[in-house]
């Protein structure tokens, strides 16, 4: 992205943020977006296979593809853009951050702007771009948009965005990603795996009446950013969104049940629907964030009332189990154990979750420790605050939690695993679907104090700054005339 | 307290490849989908079924 360029509304772009506004910040940008204008099969991996092969040499461009198949096989209508989220510094940049802020800032920033909630505003259907076109009856067909085929062993084609609904008596709207499979044109199986969605289903069920839903496809980046955050029940989300897109999201009433459900009205395209109490469906497999296939299950069904999409409608979806997918949850996370440790210990430097732990189920964290038993506080306070975690690790302040190899060092020459390895047993099987225990793990891999303990060496940072490169090291061609270059 | 999801593997009997399962299908009345042919069929019509589970 261009210096000066953010995910603000710098460069010219105008009108309310929505995620073709996002794209005219980056799209002159080849390191950061690219397009295939050649037609491309979703069903048949074209889409993953691309993104593949970018992520297997470390490329991670937001990538456009402007012509691709339908679920029949036909040509489809709507782009597909994805892998939005693929690096932390355009992560950064979508909220306003400079690219040198993707470190811990950028976490800390995103529980900031959790309080900077900004109440929404209602505009006329009409004034909607996300109404400019309306499908209703058996026109609102899932089968219309190129869904994409992920990975080898998926069930099918699976759209990978968010869903919004309320709960029966109460007045918010949670906004959460959900994995849809359309097995029919007009019918779909979901995969709900967040602890509020998961609750509206089950009060609307228990009353066994519809759960009326919207399943927006494409939005600003960082209106979705906003929805990722552990908000208590009763957050109506629309506004935590509004705080992340540092403006009001724009709503409207809904085609199908006018102001009693409002949907965004600068999405790209929203399907409202209704989810039928007590009917299944088979679900899944899919290839998902642990980076291992979700085993098939029963799942809720939503049928379409209405597709709705504005003029030129983007489809948006997410390369899960890769870095874009690791990254939508894991920076949030990071900010919300930083904050935690940092009212209730005071002692935190930096928190990081790692991709080697698929940035869901590890935590690196350093301290400035002053006495024993920090570390394990520590480590406590993050798992009490992000469930999903199976292993945190709790480092010296010394110690770059953004640098693995600094951490495992840390774990090899600083853990007496007797003492420095607690295993919490008996806990809640963390959201993510594996054949893996309830247990969870603290490892305290900072320098004990209690005992006397060897020091890591260190060059003298003051003979480090005094090497010029250039002035000490022999030009290379002088080295390899004396033979040095062998 | 039980472990993690309770996971077991079904070979369709059609195309003989195999995919995992969630356990609250390996009795249910619901037919599996094959990812890779799309035959439906019980779970105990599986060619092989591999339920191997530790708590």
């Amino acid at each position: 992205m261009a210096k000066g360029k953010t995910g603000g509304r710098p460069g010219g772009a105008r009108g309310p943020k929505s995620l073709r506004t996002y794209l005219d910040l980056i799209r002159d940008d080849p390191a950061e977006f690219r397009t295939v204008s050649r037609t491309v099969n979703p069903m048949n991996f074209d889409v993953t296979g691309l993104l593949g092969v970018l992520n297997a040499r470390r490329e991670y461009p937001t990538v456009q593809f402007n012509n691709p198949l339908d679920m029949r096989g036909k040509p489809s209508k709507f782009p597909i853009v994805t892998n939005l989220w693929g690096t932390r510094e355009r992560c950064a940049e979508m909220v306003g951050l400079k690219r040198s802020e993707a470190g811990v800032r950028l976490g800390t920033l995103l529980c900031e702007r959790i309080d900077r909630k900004q109440k929404p505003v209602v505009i006329p259907g009409r004034a909607a771009p996300v109404q400019q076109n309306v499908l209703t009856g058996k026109k609102a067909d899932l089968w219309m948009f190129p869904v994409v085929r992920h990975f080898e062993m998926d069930l099918g084609g699976v759209m990978l965005m968010g869903l919004i609904a309320k709960p029966p008596r109460e007045d918010f709207y949670n906004i959460t990603f959900v994995k849809v499979f359309p097995e029919e044109p007009q019918r779909a199986g979901l995969t709900v795996h967040t602890l509020h969605m998961s609750r509206i289903l089950r009060e609307w069920e228990a009353r066994k009446e519809r759960c009326r839903v919207a399943y927006v496809l494409g939005h600003h980046p960082a209106f979705w950013l906003g929805t990722l955050n552990n908000t208590p029940w009763g957050d109506n989300e629309y506004a935590t969104c509004g705080g992340f897109l540092q403006e009001p999201v724009r709503l409207t009433p809904s085609v199908t049940w006018g102001r009693d459900f409002l949907v965004p009205a600068d999405a790209e395209i929203v399907i409202e629907g209704e989810i039928i109490p007590g009917e299944r469906t088979v679900v899944n497999p899919f290839g998902d964030i642990s980076t291992q296939y979700q085993a098939q299950q029963l799942g809720p069904v939503m049928v379409p009332k209405a597709v709705t999409y504005r003029d030129g409608a983007i489809y948006q979806d997410v390369f899960s189990g890769h870095r874009e997918h690791m990254l939508l949850g894991s920076i949030p996370r990071e900010g919300t154990i930083y904050n935690q440790l940092k009212h209730k210990m005071g002692i935190v430097t930096a928190v990081h979750m790692p991709y080697s732990g698929c940035a869901r189920f590890t935590a690196y964290v350093s301290i400035k420790k002053t006495e024993e038993g920090q570390a394990k506080t520590a480590g406590l306070q993050a798992l009490a605050h992000v469930p999903n975690l199976n292993a945190v690790v709790v480092v010296d302040e010394t110690v770059d939690v953004f640098n693995e190899e600094e951490v495992l060092w840390a774990v090899n020459f600083q853990v007496e695993p007797r003492r420095d390895i607690t295993v919490i047993e008996n806990l809640r099987p963390t959201s993510d679907p594996r054949a893996m225990g309830a247990a969870r793990v603290i490892i305290d891999a900072t320098r004990p104090t209690h005992i006397a303990f060897p020091t890591k060496l260190k060059v003298p940072q003051s003979a480090m700054d005094r090497m010029k490169l250039d002035e000490w090291l022999d030009p290379v061609k002088a080295a390899a005339a004396k033979g040095g270059a062998r | 307290m039980s472990g993690g999801m309770r996971l077991w593997w079904s070979t369709c009997p059609k195309c003989r490849k195999e995919f995992v399962v969630a356990w609250e299908l390996r009795h249910a009345k619901y037919k599996l989908i094959c990812p890779y042919c799309d035959h439906r069929y019980l779970p105990d019509e599986s060619a092989r079924i591999d339920e191997r589970h530790t708590d």
